[in-house]
C-alpha cells in the first residue's frame, strides 16, 4: 500500500483537530476574557534510510491569541477590564498562582472575592478575602476600597491591593484550567505602573469573521486530501491492473 | 459516532441559547417594579490533555502547553446586576423606593422571611400594610382606623395622623436588610428574594445607616434594564448563534464528502 495514503490520513486527523479548535474558539466568542487559541501544524520527519520524502503532519493547540478583547461597559462595581496586556493574578486549582484576563469579580459567602468562573482572586499576601463592608470599589490601580459597617462613606479606607501583573520579559502559556502560567514556572511580580477600569469587562477576543474564514478553510483542505486519497487509490488500482494476467 | 467538532459547537449552541432566555426575562421584566437584570455567565469546559505538556516533540523542543483542545463552552450561572433603577415619583403615600442597597422584608406564608426591591404596598380592611401579593411588611406594621395621612420617613419611620389631632403618631419602622453578598441572594418568582448560604445572614435596621439605603416615599424604583443594552446584547446572541450553527454544517459537509468519496 502506497504511503501516500498514510500521509494523508494524518492529515486528516491533524485538519479535524483544527476544525475542533475553531469550534472552541467560536463556541467562547462570548465568555468573558476569553483568549483565542491558535493552532500550529508541524511536521514530522520519518528519519530512515534514502531520501526524507515523507514528513506527517501534527497540529496541536500550541498558544492562544493574546490580543486585546473589545472592552464593554457594565456600570457594575466588581467588574474590571485590565488595561494594555495586564494580568490578574488568581489562583490555579492546583494551588500555585496563575494569571487571567477575567475580571467579573464576585464575592463570596466568607468574603473571598473569585472569577466568575471561580478561582480566588489574588491579593498582595495570598487570596483577597474581604471584611464585611457597606460599600466596595476598586480602584484603577487595583486597590481594593471598602466602607467598614457604620463608616463614613467618604472616608473609604484601603484594605489591599489586587495582584495585577505585566508577562512582559518572562513568557506565559494557557494551561488546561484555562490560566496563564509562567512557562518555566514560578510567578509574576506584581507591576505597581498595570491599570485597570472599574465597571467595565473585557469580551472574548475571538474574531468572528476570522474564525468562519478558517473554518472554511479548513473544511477545504478537509476536501483536497480525500482526493489524494482517491488518488492514491486509482493509482494503485492501475498499477494492480498492469500486474493482472491478461484473460 | 461522535465527533468533537460537532459536540463543541453543539455547546456554543446551547450556552447561547440560554443566554437568549437570560435576555429574553430582561426585556420581559422593563416594567417590573424593582426588577434587577440578570447576565449570563459564560465559562469554558473542560480540556482534553492529548500530549502532556514538557513532553519532548522532537529532539531539540518541548510541548510548551500539552496537545489540549478546549470542549466548548457552558453557562456558569447568572449574575444579578444591582445596579439602581430609576425612581419613578407616583404621588402615593404607599409607594417607597430605597435608593441605594438594602430590601424590604415580607412574611412569606411559611413563616420565613422573603426580601424584596418592589415597593408598591397596599393597605388591607384590617389596616395591615402588605405588598402587591398580600405579604405583609416584617415586622408587620398595624394602621389604626380613622387615619387621615401617612408618613414614611428616610429611615423607615411610619407615622400616622388622625382625625381630630394635631400629632402624628409613631405607628412602627419598616426595616431594611442588607446583605454582604447580595448576589448570592436566590431569585424566588413575585420579585422575591430569599436568603441563601451564599448571601450571608441579613444586616437588619434602619434605612440610611450602616449603609443600608434611605426610603422615599411616594415613588418606586423601576427596573434596571437597558433597553438598547438587551437589544445589542440580543443581536450579538443571535449572531453567536448562527456562527456556531454555520460551524455544525460545515463540519456535517466535511464528514458528508469523506463518506461519499472515500
Amino acid at each position: 500500500m502506497d504511503k501516500m495514503v498514510r500521509t494523508s490520513m494524518r492529515a486528516m486527523q491533524g485538519i479535524m483537530n483544527r476544525q475542533t479548535a475553531i469550534a472552541n474558539n467560536m463556541a467562547n466568542a462570548s465568555t468573558t476574557g476569553f483568549r483565542g487559541e491558535i493552532v500550529r501544524a508541524q511536521s514530522l520527519y520519518v528519519n530512515g534510510d534514502g531520501l526524507d520524502s515523507r514528513a506527517t503532519v501534527k497540529e496541536y493547540v500550541l498558544d492562544a491569541d493574546m490580543n486585546p478583547g473589545p472592552i464593554k461597559s457594565t456600570g457594575r462595581p466588581l467588574d474590571i477590564a485590565m488595561q494594555g496586556d495586564a494580568l490578574l493574578a488568581v489562583q490555579s486549582p492546583g494551588g500555585e498562582e496563575a494569571y487571567t484576563r477575567r475580571g467579573d469579580l464576585q464575592l463570596t459567602e466568607s468574603g473571598l472575592v473569585t472569577t466568575g468562573d471561580g478561582h480566588p482572586v489574588m491579593g498582595q499576601a495570598g487570596p483577597l478575602i474581604l471584611p464585611a463592608a457597606d460599600q466596595i470599589s476598586i480602584a484603577d490601580d487595583g486597590g481594593v476600597w471598602i466602607v467598614p459597617p457604620g463608616g463614613d462613606p467618604l472616608q473609604p479606607q484601603q484594605i489591599d491591593r489586587l495582584k495585577i501583573t505585566s508577562p512582559q520579559g518572562s513568557e506565559i502559556v494557557k494551561h488546561n484550567d484555562t490560566l496563564f502560567h509562567v512557562r518555566e514556572g514560578g510567578v509574576l511580580p506584581g507591576d505597581p505602573d498595570a491599570r485597570l477600569t472599574t465597571g467595565a469587562l473585557e469580551d472574548s477576543n475571538v474574531n468572528m469573521s476570522l474564525a468562519l474564514v478558517d473554518m472554511i478553510e479548513t473544511s477545504r483542505a478537509w476536501e483536497a486530501q480525500i482526493k489524494l486519497i482517491t488518488a492514491a487509490q486509482e493509482i494503485d488500482e492501475s498499477s494492480a491492473r498492469i500486474m493482472q494476467m491478461p484473460s | 459516532m461522535s465527533n468533537a467538532a460537532l459536540q463543541v459547537a453543539r455547546t456554543g449552541l446551547d450556552a447561547q441559547n440560554a443566554k437568549m432566555r437570560v435576555i429574553a426575562n430582561n426585556l420581559a421584566n422593563v416594567n417590573t417594579t424593582g426588577f434587577k437584570r440578570d447576565r449570563a455567565q459564560f465559562q469554558t469546559l473542560a480540556y482534553q490533555q492529548i500530549v502532556q505538556k514538557g513532553a519532548p516533540s522532537d529532539q531539540q523542543n518541548q510541548f510548551a502547553t500539552g496537545l489540549s483542545f478546549g470542549t466548548g463552552v457552558e453557562v456558569a450561572g447568572t449574575a444579578r446586576i444591582e445596579t439602581q433603577g430609576s425612581l419613578q415619583t407616583t404621588g402615593n403615600a404607599l409607594d417607597i423606593a430605597i435608593e441605594g442597597p438594602g430590601y424590604f422584608q415580607l412574611q412569606m406564608p411559611d413563616g420565613s422571611v422573603g426580601f424584596t426591591r418592589s415597593g408598591n404596598f397596599t393597605m388591607t380592611a384590617q389596616g395591615q400594610i402588605v405588598n402587591s401579593e398580600g405579604l405583609p411588611l416584617f415586622p408587620q406594621i398595624q394602621v389604626p382606623q380613622g387615619v387621615t395621612g401617612i408618613t414614611i420617613g428616610t429611615d423607615g419611620i411610619v407615622s400616622a395622623t388622625q382625625a381630630g389631632q394635631a400629632e402624628a403618631t409613631q405607628l412602627g419602622q419598616i426595616e431594611i436588610a442588607n446583605f454582604i453578598n447580595a448576589a448570592g441572594l436566590q431569585p424566588a418568582g413575585n420579585n422575591m428574594l430569599l436568603q441563601t448560604g451564599a448571601s450571608g445572614p441579613p444586616l437588619v435596621g434602619a434605612g440610611g445607616i450602616e449603609g443600608r439605603g434611605t426610603l422615599r416615599q411616594g415613588s418606586l424604583e423601576g427596573s434596571n434594564v437597558n433597553i438598547v443594552e438587551e437589544l445589542v446584547n440580543m443581536i450579538e446572541t443571535q449572531r453567536a448563534y448562527e456562527v456556531n450553527s454555520k460551524m455544525i454544517s460545515a463540519t456535517d459537509e466535511m464528514l458528508q464528502f469523506a463518506n461519499q468519496n472515500m
